[in-house]
Parts: structure tokens; C-alpha cells; sequence
């Protein structure tokens, strides 16, 4: 087996040679032609009427503006301004010379006698269709793109305190739902791109690009480590929000089928900031900010405990406390009160970002060079950090012939992450209130002579993790002759992450008298690295009123991950824990090697006639050892089409008004390899355990080798209208995805030694969605503007069909023609006036209840539409962005966190007012300590039930921002202050913390407020 | 010029489409990868006996480690003594282990669901390696036979305990999920019935000696001593008396150990089969468990009632009980396993067949057969090593009754003795309803998973009372 795979190794290195002498052998061949023709065409516009050369400068309201184009209409001269906002070129009179600058209005100024033009250019906030939008393999024009793309830029980025990518996408895209996993710093978010697709949980993570370079999401945590996260630590958190440039997010098949079997949940690709022409530029800002927990949940106060503990006790008949019911027997303080959640998790979080960077270049050549560090503080009590920091460098180079062009981009970045082991959320919901205090009167632990585990002990634990990450990509291309380019992206990364979790001997109560013999510690190394080979070539060609742009590529990618877990324990001293060289024991508890390789082949056809009429194939081959022998290789593609009917002769006569219109749909088959590695190996992996002094082995799945891929089919159209010189803008999409072929872990009884097996069911699942756009540019004015965006997403997931249903191991959790999110639950009628217990409706009315044939209410917890409202406010040096974000949606409430109410305990004050004695009327069942069986089945099922829902839908102010630029005297200074807030204002009638949060016991996340200052030079 | 300019537009789709083409060929083989090397296919492991003895090992390592076997705290030695009068629990009630305590069971409690699926799992590694043995063309008979007594036997124990806990249960005997998928469950006595053929050709295949270190590996005796067991719980008493006797004749291999002090030393004589430890140091899981140092104890301590159940002068009170006082309060732990938690040189395996139940079933089966002196002689032998004088019982019944009170005496924290001594004597509810307040009839079996019914209807109908 070894020897197969050092002879594949070999064809790699074989492969990469190919394409390198396919790239060189088009570019030379094509060189000494090329560069002939260029000159003849420069001739030939010289040979026209007189020239003069004109000069002058270019302005905007804030002073000189390098990096204009100024182009003559109608030949192919131009220049662009310098850093002084200057610029030359030769004109002949009579000339128009066009000023275009991104995110301006262009101005054309006619040549006169005078040689000197000086122009002030005005910000354009309805140029939107103008912008180029990268769709990863290719760009293309706003107007013209045929596929659904959502995107946001560093603009909206840079007004957000995050440290987090997905962060600062919440709320601002359309289709986009993302919620966050835990306010653990080095904690995740999830992102569900139009909903679920897979009926693998797992199976719903959309494919993340950086510069070119596939940047896996799978996880690198392990869950020895991670413990006080909801999710194994994700590696999206290496990247630097600050570093981004724009991010976009690929929906619909036109877009997404390029990716072939990865595109099925969509494709985030992300852009690092470049250098921009002109004047050498440098950035620096500084930002300080406090965060706490946004939420708490509404607890009972000690009176109210106390008496729900004592009623309890009655209920169930037991007259003397027993001798471990401290809260209540007299052993703690029955009238003391600690709110925990505000003395365990209730702190502020000190944050502090520093970055500076400095960006250039010439026509030819760009450059930006950027660094960042941050730190965070905590809400727990005592003294954790995350800090991060990371380094940018994006150079860019055009031949003077403008044939060749390279691009190459790097990134690096550190994040050192010291946590508690533990999060304290739970306990701080559980704590009884009467609880003893944290320090005794020498301000050490106070373990009240051990009848409680203080909460701060398991602060001794910490998890630490480091991550050091880097991304590079070169992209290289050449021109050649008859419309042809060649091109090669080259990327590599490169994830190391270590983590650890200790466990030291003083997190015990100190009479065990734990010594560091007792310690331990769980060590991950997790290494991550690949390479990617992308050849393209391109030929892009006008013929009369057509224009044709094919590009075809091939995709080569290598992913090594290795991981090593270790157990260490058993330490002379507790000082000694971090070295794995003083444990007694050491244990390696896993040692992986996971290889991914993926291959493909791509390519896209676009043909648009007359800038009017427009089509996109788009199709791909694809490869990957996920699968078995037989099973690698699919196909992918779609179709997508446009039609600008604004630009009908007819329409631009009659509707003035409507300054945009186009009409686009698209069709196409993506798909999905996210089932793991080596899945379908019948193998055995060494166990962690000893047994008579060896490791013993144990067999790791049921077998299955014929599982193949996942594909989702996708059907989009959509309406894009611009009115009034596009100040109104709006888009209307409509999209139908259907996900068949599922490739899932079938739950099996555990009779069958496993809990699932790895196979391709024959079901179906659809989401359908309506997505609503809107910009409006209110005001624009010189000292006054306001705009506004609007997005809302509407959307529908339901299972179609799912053949043997009703005898698979499915039933109790899905229902056709209902959505994959849901949970069947009993349906509670209320509290027995009699009994005191929580009763429920006897669907079959066999007289039992059980889950099976009773539990057939049906909540869906997928939201029902949410999105964003968010308005921009210029007056003079002032601006205001703020954005609301609102979600409709379902959730758990604390009811389904608890044990039975009258337990020792502490519970939500919903636990308020139970039933005591026969014939009360109580929405809260018969408190007991444990001891009424069947008030302790009742109230299983009652976490089950249809109680246990609430509505949490929410409006979020999740972000404002209120910048001012300060008047300098220097010329070329700006200096701007700014106050930014994150999840200031939250209006919602969920009572039981965060509405947003579904991981209930952790830490929620934060309201972060700001305060910050950015010059520029 | 203009012919190597009609050359180039003439060659350019050509070169396009060769590169293209480049692509499409060749390239087959490049998403073929390797062989993980942290695993081996299972064909693999049977091609050697180091690893197929590696992956019976871990059925052993996993029955140690996790479920209803285990000595800690999610183990029967815990929670089938809390769950009876053996033990009383000191964890507030919102830990998991409180319901047992409490005799408040939920068919979705999350121990009730690990238990069960622990059990299946080590069982489908037992069938893994029955299969895997049988298609191996590598392995000798003789290594052959051993690996499938072993798998057959810890088949026939892991069946015991299920059904034991859960009542009737089905009986895993395949790989093939396909059949494991719908199963149905089997009455308790036709799942004793499994086990005894599964241990009798377990018995037979089994070497006499034991290989591996310290009695950590089953031999036939250890197969024997199982069947004796379950003989007697399914109430064939000749026959659990004679394999009882199989196991105490082998005089050679099995010293009786006087000493109450050393009974629950790794090298005791005594011990039929014990676990090997989980690591190079420390000690059992269940000294770590029951041991505490000062009060008030962390999870569990031993019941005043089975302290007072102790009659005067029983030396294993004191040898084998330690009591831990603190101002007003004692407390008393099971001090069986002297050694705690922490690395030290390791002195205690977690012992799970030893001779004294050996004396004490043939005792048993020896009275319900009537043969009233030959039960007293060996019952009267364990009560001589604790230092008591010859039981005063003089019927059948009361013989019957002494034996399972010594049963309670000798064998307590070893897992779940006095739940399985109480339920198939039917006294559960006449013993416990008195002391457990949340006891009632419909306790004497735990829930089936909630899960587990769910995706398989064929395990209907739960068990009374959940």
C-alpha cells in the first residue's frame, strides 16, 4: 500500500510539470507575435490630427485623488492620476477625456485650447452596477452577471468591532443566515447559505475561498480539547476581518456549479485588500472596546427557591432533610442570595485592536503591506486573553505590454487563545442561589466544607489554544495572440494548531488532598496544510454586436492533515503540567493522517449580444478520494441567462424613469463530498485504552464502500430594476434547490453496534426561498446624504420524499413535506388538577404515551425569513451607519436546560407557582426532589413537548457606527474618529437569554461597544 | 510572416484543445490515496495474530472502560448500588446518576441509552472477531479456538448484564446490521439459554492456562465460572452447582486466598478473571470511586443498612469497610480496592469472577437441590474466613435465606450482585420499598432506550412503568 501511494506522490510532481509546459509552451510561442502587434496599433493612433498634452488635477471632497483612469473616448490611450492627483496625456482637440474612478461618478470633459483640466469628482453611491464582482474563476460586471451573488465590502466591514469573519456578515446578505455558535473568544458561527441542504447536520457547511485558495472548514479542534466550546475549534477564526476586502457569496447554480461537488451549500470567496495605483499611502487605526454578555436568563430569586425546595420536600413526602440537601437543611445560609450570572460570567470584557498598514504603486506595479494584533479580554471572573495578530502582503505587477500579469497574495496570521476549560454558563443557570460565597474570609476557595465544587476551581483548567495560519496564492497570466490568455493559480496554506487542556490537581477540593500525581493534560496538535493547482485558459473575443468569453481549467488539490492527541499525567508538579516530559503517563490517543485529493476539470462559456442578451454555461468534472473505487467522478453544470431589457430602444423612449431592468435565471446541478475522509474503508483504528499491556484495536464503522455523491439542483430566477439613474435599486430572486441522492449516517438501532452507517438514501429535500433587495439613495447631497439597504430573506425547507419513511429509522425525526429542521414533540394539555403532573395529549389514544405514535406536534426551527435594514447618514464630517437585523424564527427555550423543578438546583422563574395540592389549577406541575417517578417522566416529556418552544424571534440593533472626520491642516491627512457598537439593542419576548443563541448552556454572545481613531497619510 | 501568423490562428484552438485535453486524460488516479496508517482493514487484522488478539483485547479494554462493566461511575458497581440499599448517593440531584438513586428512571436518560449502547457495541466487536477468526486462513487452531472462546464468552456476558438490567433483550450473534436492524427481543430465559451454549463452547475451546499476565485473559475455568452463574440465575441448579465444582476442584489454579486483606490484590490466587489495567500506573476504577479521604463523600458512600447488615464480629466489616468520620458525621466506603485514584504503582485490578461466589453459588444451588449439609459446609467456608461460626440456618428456605445474606456481605460493590440477588429471588419490593422512598414495583427493570425503540419497533413494547 506505501509503495502505491510514494509512486502516486511521484505523478503529482508530474502532473504540475504538464501544466507548467503547457502554460510556457502557449506563452513563448505566442511572445515575439504579440509584442509586434501592440506597437503597430500604437502607431497607427499616433498618425491622427495634432495632439497636445493635456495636464491637471483631480479632486474629490476630501482633497486629491490618485488613481483616476482618464481615458480619451473612443481611443485606447489612457493614464491614471498619481499620488498628487495629477495626471498627463496626449489629447487633440475636440477629444472627450473620460475621469472614471470606482465608486465615483464619471465625468467627461471636452478638450478645448486649454491645456490644463482640473475636475472634482462627486462619490457615486448608485454605481453599483458598475462594480465587477468576482465570481471566483472569473469577475463580472454587476449588470451583466447572470448568477445570484450576494456581496459586502471592507466599507461595511471596518464599522464593525468583530474579530470574527462571519460576524460581519450577519444581517447584510440576503439568503445568508448565520448565527453564532458561543461568545467563547475562538468560538464558531454557523452558516446556513439558503437553508439546509443535507441531512447531515455536517453536511450544511458552504466552501470557503481565499484569494483562489480552498480554505477548509473542518473543524481542528478535538473534543478532549475543546471542551468549552459547542463545536470543535473552527479555523475560520485565523482569518482577519480587517485584512478583507470584499467577501461574496456565491448562490444560485450559475454561480456556484463551477465548483462542482462543492458548491452545492454555496461558496464564500473571500478578497484580501490590494495595493491601489498612485500615491504610496499609510493606514493606521487604533480601537478600544468593552463587551459583555447581551442576555441573561431570569432565574428564581433564594425566597423563591427556598420555597420551591421545602414544597418539594412536602410534595414528596419526605419530612427530614436529607443530610446532603445543604440548601435546605440548614448547612448554607437559607437567606443568602448570589445572582451567578452576573458573579460568574457578568464581567466586561476589555478588547483592543491595533493596525497599520501601507499601500502603493505605479500603473504597473501595486503593493499593500498590512499588520494587525488584538486582544480580548473576558467576562469570567479572572485573567484569560485572546489575542491576534497577523500580517498581509498583496503585490501585483502588469507588463508594460499589459500581457503579463501576476498577482501574488499572503497572509499570516497567529491567534494565542487562553480560556477556562470550562465555560461557566451552565453553572451560573444551575448554582442554587443560597449557594455558599466564593472566598472564604483569608480570601481563599471556599469549598463550605465540602458540600459544593466551587465554580472558580474549574477556572484552574484551562484550555489554550495556538493557531498559526497561512494562506499564499500567486496567480500568473499571459495574454496571447486572437484573444487567448493562459493562467495559473498556485495557492498553498499551511494551519498549525495546538491546543490543550489541563486539568490540575487544584481544581479538587483541597481535603482529597489531590496531589499533581492526579493532574493531567489532553494535548492536540492538529497540522493542516495543502496545495492547489489551477491552469485556466481563457479566450475572450467581440465579434460585431457578440461578445464570447470561454474559459476552461483544470483543478489539482492536496490536503494533508495530520492530528495527535496525548493524554499526560500524573505530574511531580503542577508547575510542570505543560511538559509532556514530566508526566508519568503518557498516552497517545490518536495519531491520524488524513490525506483529501480532489481533481477536476472546468470550464464556462459566456456569450452576450448586444450587452443586452446574455448566457453562462458552466460545467465541471470532478474527482475526490472521499469516495470509493467506482465512485470518484461526477459531472456538474448549469446554464444561466440574462436579459437587460432596460437597454431596449423602446423602453429607454418610453420609461425613462426605469434606468436598469434585467431579468435572469439559472438552472444547474451542484454537489456535496462533505461525508469525511476514509469513510468508506472497512477498517480497524488502535483504541486508547491498554489491555495487558498493548493497544488494543477496534473496528471503527459499519461497512460500506458504495455510497456516492450528493447532488443538489438548483433552480433561480430573478428581477433586477434600478429607477431614477438607479437611486431606487431593487432585486427580487426566487430560488428552488433540490437536494437528492443524501448521503447520510443512517441512525441504526444501536443493536447493531453502531449508531449509523454511511449511505446514499433516497430522499429529497427542497428549500425554496423569495429574496428581497432594496437601496435607495434618499439624499445626495454635498453636505448631506442618506441611503438606505434592505434585505429579507423568505424561505421554505421541506423534505419531498423519502421512500420507505415510515419504516426507516427516520420517523421521529422527519415528516414529509415538512421541514428537515423540525422536532416532532408531544403536545401538552396542561397540569392534571388532580395529580399535579404534566399531562399530554394522547394522540392514537391507546392510553400511553409514548414518543413514537404521540409525539406528533411539529415545530420547525428554521427561521421563517429574516434579514437586515441599514442606513447610511452623511452630514458634513459626520457619518452614522446603523443596522437592524431581524429574525423570525423558533427556538429551545430553558425549559428543555432543567431538571425537574423542586431538584437541587436553581431553575428559570417560568418554574414559578407549582401545583401543591389536588384541585389547583397550575400551568407548573407538583415540585419534587426527584423522589415522584411520575412527575419525572412527566416532566422528559414535557422537554419534549411543545412548552419547551418559544417564539425567538428578534430585532437587533447589531451594529451602529458613528464616524466624524476630523479637519486637519495637512495636506493629505485624514484623521476620523469613530464610536462603534455590536448588538446594542435586542427587542425580543424570549425570556431565556440570547434569541439569537441556540447553544443554551454556553456563553451568549456580546454587546461590544467601541471607541476608535483612524488617520490616514 | 503572415504564414506563421495563419499558422498561429490555425494552431491555437489545437493547442487548446490538446490542453484540454490533458487535462481530461491522465488524471484518474490522482484522487487515489492511500490507506490511512492509523488504520488497518479488517481483513488485515485477522492475518495476524497480534492484531486479531489486539482487537479481542479491546472488547475486554472497552468492557472495562465503558458501560454497565466499568467501575466507574456510569458502571452497575455505582449505580445498581445506589439504585438498591447497597449505597447512598452524596451528588446532588442534578447529576445524571441521581435518577437511579432516586429509583426515577426516564426511558431518555442519557445513561439508561449509553449503557445499552456501550453493551451492543462490545458486543459487535465480540461477533467482529468471531467472523473475522472463522474466515482467517492465517491463524492456527489452536490460536483459533482461543480467540473464539474469548469472543464467545464475552458475548455470553455482556447478554447477561442486559438482561439483567433491561429484561428480556435480543441476542447479537452477527455483524450483519442488515439482520441487527429489526430484532426483537428474547425472554430473559431464552437469553440465558444463548449465553450457556455460547460459555459451554466457550468452556471447550478455551485453554486451561491462562495466557497474557495476570488472569486477565478468560480461561476455560473463567467460561466455567460464568456458567455456574448463569445456571443458577436460570435456575438449573445441578448444573450450576457442577460447573461451581469444576471451578473450586482445580485446586492447582486456584488457591483460596485467607487473608481478607489480599483478596483484591492483582496477584491473588483467589481471582478467576480480572481486568488488566487501562494504564502503566494507577489502580482500579473502582477504588477511585468508592475511596474518599474525608467527608462528606464525593459521590457515594456504603448505606447504613448494608453496614448494619454486617453481623458482629464479621471480619470483613473491618477489612473490607472503612469508616471516615468528621465531627458528628461518619460515613462509611467500600474499602475492598485500597488503592484510590492517583498514579501509583499499580497493586489492584478490577476483579469481576473470583471463588468466593463460587462457593457461595454452589452453596445455593447445592440447597435448592436439597442437599442441605453440602450447601452449609460451603457456605459455612466463607463465613469461617470472616471469622463467623457455622450458620444457625437449619431448612431449606432458611439456608436459601442465609446464602443470599452472605451473597450481600461478600459480594457487595462488585457489579450490581444484590440488585440481580433481589430480582430473581422477587424480593425487590419487599427489601426496598421500606428504605427507597421512589421505589415502586415497575423498578425492577430499568427502560429500554427511548431512542432505541424509536428506530426499531420490534423491541415493543417498553418495559412496565416507563
Amino acid at each position: 500500500m506505501n509503495k502505491i501511494s510514494l509512486f502516486k506522490g511521484k505523478q503529482v510532481i508530474r502532473y504540475a510539470f504538464f501544466i507548467w509546459v503547457y502554460l510556457f509552451c502557449l506563452a513563448s510561442y505566442a511572445l515575439p507575435k504579440g509584442s509586434k502587434r501592440a506597437f503597430s496599433g500604437q502607431l497607427l493612433a499616433i498618425s491622427q490630427t495634432m495632439q497636445q498634452l493635456i495636464t491637471g488635477i483631480v479632486t474629490d471632497a476630501n482633497g486629491v485623488l490618485p488613481g483616476v483612469t482618464v481615458s480619451i473616448k473612443g481611443k485606447p490611450t489612457s493614464t491614471i492620476t498619481d499620488d498628487k492627483g495629477q495626471f498627463s496625456i496626449a489629447a487633440a482637440e475636440g477629444d472627450t477625456l473620460v475621469f472614471t474612478y470606482v465608486g465615483y461618478t464619471t465625468v467627461a470633459v471636452a478638450v478645448s485650447v486649454d491645456s490644463v483640466v482640473n475636475v472634482t469628482m462627486q462619490e457615486d453611491a448608485t454605481t453599483l452596477k458598475e462594480v465587477t464582482v468576482n465570481a471566483g474563476y472569473y469577475t463580472v460586471k454587476e449588470k451583466e452577471r447572470t448568477g445570484s451573488i450576494s456581496k459586502i465590502s471592507s466599507k461595511d466591514i471596518e464599522k464593525q468591532p468583530v474579530l470574527n469573519v462571519l460576524a460581519a456578515m450577519q444581517g447584510r446578505m440576503a439568503g445568508v443566515d448565520i448565527t453564532q455558535t458561543t461568545g467563547m473568544p475562538g468560538g464558531g458561527f454557523d452558516i446556513r447559505i439558503r437553508g439546509l441542504n443535507s441531512l447531515r447536520a455536517i453536511g450544511n457547511a458552504p466552501m470557503y475561498i481565499i484569494d483562489g485558495v480552498p480554505f477548509s472548514s473542518d473543524a481542528i479542534g478535538n473534543a478532549q480539547t475543546s471542551t468549552n466550546l459547542p463545536t470543535t475549534t473552527s479555523p475560520l477564526n485565523a482569518l482577519n476581518p480587517n485584512d478583507i476586502e470584499s467577501i461574496e457569496v456565491l448562490k444560485d447554480a450559475d454561480a456556484t456549479a463551477i465548483y462542482g461537488s462543492r458548491g452545492a451549500n454555496g461558496v464564500v470567496l473571500i478578497t484580501t485588500k490590494k495595493g491601489k495605483a498612485g500615491k504610496t499611502q499609510f493606514s493606521a487605526s487604533a480601537t478600544t472596546a468593552t463587551g459583555q454578555v447581551t442576555r441573561m436568563v431570569d432565574l428564581l430569586s433564594t425566597a423563591e427557591y427556598i420555597a420551591m425546595r421545602e414544597q418539594a420536600f412536602a410534595n414528596d413526602g419526605i419530612t427530614n432533610y436529607p443530610s446532603n440537601a445543604y440548601d435546605v437543611n440548614g448547612t448554607w445560609d437559607r437567606d443568602r442570595y448570589t445572582d451567578w450570572q452576573k458573579e460568574l460570567t457578568g464581567g466586561t470584557a476589555q478588547m483592543t485592536t491595533l493596525q497599520a498598514s501601507v499601500s502603493g504603486g505605479s500603473a504597473q506595479t501595486n503593493f499593500l503591506m498590512g499588520a494587525n494584533a488584538s486582544t480580548q479580554g473576558t467576562v469570567f471572573p479572572g485573567d484569560f486573553r485572546y489575542k491576534k495578530g497577523g500580517a498581509h502582503v498583496n503585490v501585483g505587477h502588469e507588463g508594460e505590454d499589459k500581457r503579463f500579469k501576476m498577482a501574488f497574495s499572503g497572509s499570516y496570521d497567529v491567534q494565542d487563545n487562553d480560556q477556562p476549560s470550562r465555560d461557566l454558563t451552565r453553572v451560573s443557570r444551575n448554582l442554587a442561589p443560597n449557594a455558599p460565597a466564593l472566598y472564604d474570609a483569608d480570601g481563599n476557595l471556599n469549598w463550605e466544607n465540602s458540600t459544593w465544587e466551587n465554580p472558580l476551581a474549574a477556572l484552574k483548567a484551562k484550555a489554550l489554544a495556538k493557531t498559526n495560519s497561512f494562506v499564499a496564492n500567486t496567480t500568473l497570466s499571459y495574454k496571447l495572440p486572437y484573444g487567448f490568455t493562459a493562467k495559473g493559480s498556485f495557492g498553498f496554506t499551511d494551519l498549525k494548531h495546538e491546543e490543550s487542556r489541563s486539568n490540575p490537581s487544584t481544581v479538587y477540593d483541597p481535603v482529597y488532598a489531590a496531589t499533581a500525581q492526579t493532574s493531567s493534560i489532553y494535548v492536540n496538535a492538529t497540522n493542516r496544510r495543502s496545495w492547489i493547482a489551477e491552469p485556466q485558459l481563457q479566450y475572450q473575443r467581440a465579434l460585431g454586436k457578440a461578445k464570447v468569453d470561454v474559459l476552461a481549467g483544470g483543478t489539482f488539490q492536496n490536503q494533508v492533515t495530520d492530528r495527535l492527541v496525548q493524554l499526560a499525567s500524573g505530574f511531580s508538579s503542577n508547575s510542570l503540567l505543560y511538559n509532556l516530559a514530566s508526566a508519568s503517563n503518557l498516552r497517545a490517543l490518536s495519531d491520524d493522517e488524513i490525506r483529501y485529493r480532489y481533481q477536476a476539470f472546468f470550464g464556462r462559456l459566456n456569450v452576450s449580444w448586444d450587452e443586452r442578451y446574455i448566457v453562462n454555461l458552466t460545467g465541471r468534472r470532478d474527482g475526490s478520494s472521499r469516495f470509493g473505487p467506482g465512485k470518484r467522478f461526477a459531472n456538474f453544470g448549469a446554464i444561466g441567462a440574462a436579459w437587460l431589457f432596460s437597454e431596449a430602444k423602446l423602453l429607454q423612449r418610453k420609461m425613462k424613469f426605469l434606468s436598469f431592468g434585467k431579468l435572469r435565471a439559472s438552472y444547474g446541478i451542484t454537489g456535496n463530498d462533505q461525508i469525511g475522509d476514509y469513510q468508506y474503508l472497512d477498517t480497524y483504528q488502535s483504541a486508547t485504552g491498554l489491555y495487558d499491556g498493548s493497544v488494543g484495536l477496534m473496528p471503527i464503522r459499519l461497512f460500506n464502500p458504495n455510497f456516492s455523491w450528493e447532488t443538489n439542483v438548483k433552480l433561480e430566477t430573478a428581477l433586477e430594476l434600478g429607477f431614477l439613474q438607479d437611486r431606487i435599486f431593487a432585486t427580487a430572486s426566487w430560488y428552488n434547490n433540490r437536494s437528492s441522492n443524501q448521503l447520510v449516517g443512517m441512525p441504526l438501532p444501536s443493536t447493531t453496534g453502531f449508531l449509523t452507517m454511511q449511505t446514499n438514501l433516497d430522499a429529497t429535500v427542497e428549500n425554496t426561498g423569495l429574496e428581497l433587495t432594496l437601496r435607495t439613495v434618499n439624499v445626495q447631497g454635498k453636505d448631506f446624504g442618506w441611503t438606505t439597504n434592505f434585505n429579507i430573506s423568505f424561505m421554505k425547507n421541506r423534505l419531498v420524499s423519502f421512500p420507505g419513511l415510515a419504516s426507516s429509522s427516520y420517523r421521529n425525526q422527519y415528516v414529509i413535506g415538512e421541514s428537515i429542521n423540525i422536532q416532532k414533540l408531544y403536545h401538552l394539555t396542561g397540569v392534571n388538577p388532580q395529580t399535579g403532573v404534566y399531562e399530554f395529549e394522547d394522540v392514537n389514544g391507546d392510553g400511553v404515551i409514548t414518543f413514537a405514535d404521540d409525539a406528533q406536534t411539529v415545530k420547525d426551527l428554521s427561521p421563517e425569513y429574516f434579514g437586515g435594514l441599514q442606513n447610511q447618514i452623511r452630514y458634513k464630517r459626520f457619518q452614522l451607519d446603523f443596522l437592524f437585523q431581524f429574525v423570525k424564527q423558533l427556538n429551545w427555550n430553558a425549559v428543555s436546560q432543567y431538571s425537574p423543578p423542586g431538584a437541587f438546583g436553581n431553575q428559570p422563574a417560568s418554574a414559578n407557582g407549582g401545583w401543591q395540592q389536588a384541585g389547583d389549577i397550575s400551568n407548573v406541575q407538583v415540585y419534587t426532589t426527584g423522589a415522584n417517578g411520575a412527575a419525572a417522566t412527566a416532566y422528559s416529556r414535557y422537554a419534549l413537548s411543545d412548552a419547551a418552544i418559544s417564539d425567538a424571534s428578534f430585532i437587533r440593533l447589531k451594529n451602529i457606527a458613528l464616524t466624524y472626520t476630523v479637519p486637519t491642516y495637512l495636506k493629505g491627512l485624514q484623521c476620523r474618529l469613530n464610536i462603534q457598537a455590536q448588538n446594542l439593542l435586542t427587542f425580543t419576548a424570549y425570556q431565556d437569554g440570547d434569541p439569537e443563541f441556540r447553544s443554551f448552556n454556553y456563553l451568549p454572545p456580546m454587546r461590544v461597544i467601541s471607541l476608535g481613531v483612524d488617520v490616514k497619510l | 510572416m503572415k504564414n506563421k501568423q495563419k499558422m498561429t490562428r490555425y494552431m491555437m484552438p489545437y493547442l487548446a484543445g490538446c490542453f484540454l485535453l490533458g487535462l481530461v486524460v491522465s488524471c484518474d488516479s490522482f484522487v487515489d490515496v492511500a490507506q490511512p496508517n492509523s488504520q488497518l482493514t479488517s481483513a488485515a487484522v485477522f492475518t495476524d495474530y497480534n492484531t486479531a488478539s489486539a482487537a479481542m483485547k479491546d472488547v475486554f479494554a472497552k468492557m472495562r472502560d465503558v458501560g454497565l462493566m466499568t467501575g466507574r461511575p456510569v458502571g452497575l458497581s455505582h449505580l445498581a448500588g445506589v439504585y438498591t440499599d447497597e449505597l447512598v448517593s452524596y451528588q446532588t440531584s442534578a447529576t445524571s446518576a441521581y435518577p437511579f438513586y432516586s429509583n426515577a428512571l426516564t426511558a431518555t436518560h442519557s445513561y439508561v441509552q449509553d449503557l445499552w449502547n456501550s453493551a451492543y457495541s462490545q458486543i459487535y466487536a465480540a461477533n467482529a472477531v468471531l467472523e473475522g477468526v472463522s474466515h482467517s486462513s492465517v491463524l492456527t487452531q489452536v490460536q483459533k479456538n482461543q480467540l473464539t472462546g474469548e469472543a464467545l464468552f464475552a458475548r455470553a456476558l455482556l447478554h447477561s448484564y442486559l438482561v439483567g438490567v433491561y429484561g428480556a433483550c435480543p441476542y447479537i450473534t452477527t455483524t450483519d446490521y442488515q439482520q441487527n436492524v429489526s430484532v426483537s427481543r428474547l425472554p430473559k430465559a431464552q437469553v440465558y439459554g444463548l449465553c450457556i451454549s455460547d460459555l459451554e463452547e466457550a468452556a471447550d475451546l478455551l485453554p486451561e492456562n491462562y495466557i497474557g499476565s495476570m488472569r486477565s485473559r478468560p480461561n476455560k475455568f473463567a467460561a466455567k465460572a460464568l456458567l455456574a452463574r448463569l445456571y443458577l440465575y436460570n435456575g438449573q441448579w445441578a448444573e450450576a452447582s457442577n460447573e461451581a465444582s469444576a471451578v473450586i476442584n482445580q485446586t492447582g489454579l486456584y488457591v483460596w486466598e485467607a487473608d481478607l486483606n489480599k483478596v483484591f490484590l492483582k496477584a491473588c490466587t483467589g481471582t478467576i478473571w480480572q481486568f488488566s489495567p487501562a494504564g502503566t500506573t494507577g489502580n482500579t476504577q473502582e477504588g477511585a470511586l468508592f475511596v474518599f479521604n474525608a467527608g462528606p463523600p464525593p459521590v457515594v458512600a456504603l448505606s447504613p443498612d448494608l453496614y448494619n447488615a454486617f453481623e458482629t464480629g464479621d471480619l470483613r466489616r473491618t477489612s473490607w469497610i472503612r469508616t471516615i468520620t468528621s465531627g458528628v458525621n461518619t460515613w462509611h466506603h467500600a474499602y475492598k480496592y485500597k488503592q484510590g485514584s492517583g498514579n501509583v504503582a499499580t497493586t489492584e485490578h478490577s476483579i469481576v469472577l473470583r471463588l468466593a461466589e463460587q462457593y457461595l453459588i454452589r452453596a445455593e444451588a447445592r440447597a435448592r437441590q436439597g442437599e442441605l449439609s453440602n450447601a452449609k459446609q460451603d457456605l459455612d467456608f466463607i463465613r469461617a474466613n470472616a471469622g463467623l461460626a457455622g450458620t444457625t440456618a437449619v431448612t431449606q428456605a432458611e439456608i436459601i435465606e442465609a446464602v443470599i445474606k452472605e451473597r450481600r456481605v461478600e459480594l457487595f460493590t462488585e457489579f450490581g450482585h444484590r440488585f440481580f440477588d433481589l430480582q430473581r429471588t422477587g424480593k425487590l419490593d419487599a427489601v426496598l420499598t421500606p428504605v427507597k422512598v421512589g421505589w415502586n414495583s415497575d423498578d425492577s427493570l430499568w427502560p429500554v432506550p427511548q431512542s432505541e425503540l424509536l428506530i426499531n419497533p420490534n423491541l415493543l413494547p417498553q418495559n412496565a412503568g416507563y
